[in-house]
């Protein structure tokens, strides 16, 4: 497949996934929360799709409307974390000097803490709901971004076209936003699109431990926690068909983000 | 026009450009010759008083009477953008990628935005006709274009802003023969219809010949010679000016 076509297949395989989970509330046909008692762990048949759980819950109902508090998570603290590493990265590259080595000193300290640990920790104590979630994903997911847009800026300050714009004295928030700003956010792009996999990953993983989402609230993390001892019991749809769409998921996002990294010309 | 005093540019314990004393006088073209590192563009720097902040400047440059070194904020920006066009070396990092031409010629050519952008445009016209651009061009990003049109898009924001100094740095190293000869016939005609005095810093000693009233040989970060060109291009005294005469391609006139 051409980069073009395998870049367009994964779009409109998010764009499916997002539409899907948005919508989630129109098209199952199932309530994620109630039990059935008389339809405990079936296996995948006509009326429902994918099975149903240990408490007869709609296991395909779960995973749509689960995808929303998962992709609600990524796509918020993802946001959280792009503004505040425009907002370092930009000043850092911007005013340069004693101030941008001191604040890239931090950084690098910052990066040698794995995230998943503050985050642990953070969750223990925080007892998580879905917005402090956030906000811990956010807060701990920036530095890249912020390095990079802290390169881009000093690498266009320098430039021909942003010399001459100062040189007739235009104001500093118009060379920020229309000569720095917007000729950067080709290259934070891809940067972001990663961060978004890496936050997906994160709330599973958190929820897969027990420490992320609320349990009541389905969410793909959540769903994962619950198949551990669902697939000891021989049921393993429970387990499967979330599993997968991670996978699927994650994987087309990364695989958008490797495809702009070739098309610009790897780096 | 422009009077450069004892300048000199120093980085640490380095002195870059040492003690250059050099006029540009005014409705002439002057030319900077000299290789490269030889402090020429630093020296550009130091006239738009652009140079890094951790550069030392010494010496004065006055324009007219009065000291750039010693002018407000506001005045430096009014003596830039007002008296002063400036054509940089590489036309292609000289625009924003990410912005439309039309947008940035206006922004370069009308500073103080009296005007609307359609008029702008309309005064724009002739002059895109004059260098054979089509008016295409303001719709266009400046990746579409090629390297000699984008330069002959900075010369119509100089032909539009009409400056009373024209300021070229290295402005026909990227481009082929052709371009050439109508970047320089342009900025003969400017310097000629307008009198607008034109300052070009190169390293082409033919495109010297070609235009200048006035020669500034520079080596080493010194001026060593300067004069008129047709003086002290026939009888030069330095030994690096003798050598760059001699490097010329056209042998025969």
């Amino acid at each position: 497949m051409s980069t073009h076509k395998k870049q367009m297949f994964c779009w409109s395989f998010l764009l499916v996934v997002f539409l899907v989970t948005l919508f989630s509330s129109y098209l199952t046909p199932y309530d994620a929360n109630t039990m059935n008692m008389s339809e405990v762990y079936e296996s995948p048949n006509g009326s429902h799709l994918f099975g149903t759980d240990h408490l007869g819950r709609d296991v395909l109902t779960r995973l749509i409307q689960g995808g929303k508090v998962t992709l609600t998570v990524a796509t918020v603290a993802t946001i959280l974390s792009f503004i505040i590493g425009l907002i370092y990265g930009g000043i850092s590259g911007y005013l340069g000097g004693v101030l941008d080595t001191v604040m890239m000193r931090i950084v690098e300290v910052l990066l040698t803490i794995p995230s998943i640990l503050i985050i642990l920790v953070c969750q223990a104590f925080m007892q998580g709901n879905i917005w402090s979630m956030i906000l811990i994903i956010g807060l701990t997911s920036w530095y890249t971004t912020a390095r990079m847009i802290r390169t881009e800026f000093l690498k266009l300050n320098q430039m021909e076209f942003v010399q001459m714009a100062k040189m007739i004295g235009t104001p500093s928030w118009k060379i920020i936003l229309d000569h720095l700003l917007r000729n950067s956010i080709q290259a934070v792009f891809v940067v972001t699109l990663f961060n978004f996999a890496g936050a997906i990953f994160v709330e599973v993983s958190l929820s897969f431990l027990g420490i992320g989402v609320p349990p009541a609230v389905p969410s793909w993390g959540n769903m994962l926690y619950h198949a551990q001892s669902d697939f000891i019991a021989g049921a393993w749809w429970i387990g499967l068909f979330p599993g997968l769409l991670i996978i699927f998921t994650v994987l087309a996002i990364n695989m958008i983000g490797s495809s702009s990294i070739k098309a610009k010309g790897g780096q | 026009m422009l009077e450069i005093k004892e300048l000199s540019i120093g980085l640490d314990e380095q002195h870059i450009v040492k003690h250059a004393s050099f006029l540009i006088k005014h409705g002439k073209i002057s030319t900077m010759i000299g290789e490269s590192g030889s402090g020429k563009s630093l020296t550009l720097l130091a006239i738009l008083g652009m140079l890094p902040k951790e550069m030392r400047v010494s010496g004065d440059i006055l324009f007219g009477v009065r000291s750039l070194f010693g002018m407000s904020v506001e005045e430096l920006h009014s003596f830039r953008r007002d008296e002063v066009f400036v054509i940089l070396q590489d036309a292609f990092n000289s625009f924003n990628p990410s912005v439309r031409l039309g947008k940035q010629l206006f922004a370069l050519s009308e500073g103080k935005r009296t005007i609307g952008y359609s008029t702008f445009l309309e005064r724009m016209s002739p002059i895109f006709s004059r260098l054979h651009l089509s008016n295409d061009v303001c719709e266009k990003y400046p990746f579409e274009l090629s390297g000699g049109m984008l330069q002959r898009c900075m010369i119509a924001c100089a032909l539009y802003k009409k400056p009373s100094l024209l300021i070229a740095d290295e402005p026909t190293s990227g481009l082929d023969l052709y371009s050439q000869k109508a970047f320089i016939k342009t900025v003969v005609e400017m310097n000629r219809e307008m009198g607008t005095t034109i300052f070009l810093i190169t390293h082409d000693i033919d495109v010297v010949k070609e235009l200048a009233d006035e020669v500034i040989v520079m080596f080493q970060g010194a001026v060593v010679e300067s004069g008129k060109s047709d003086i002290l291009l026939n009888s030069p005294k330095h030994s690096y000016t003798k050598q760059l005469v001699n490097s010329s391609f056209r042998m025969v006139e």
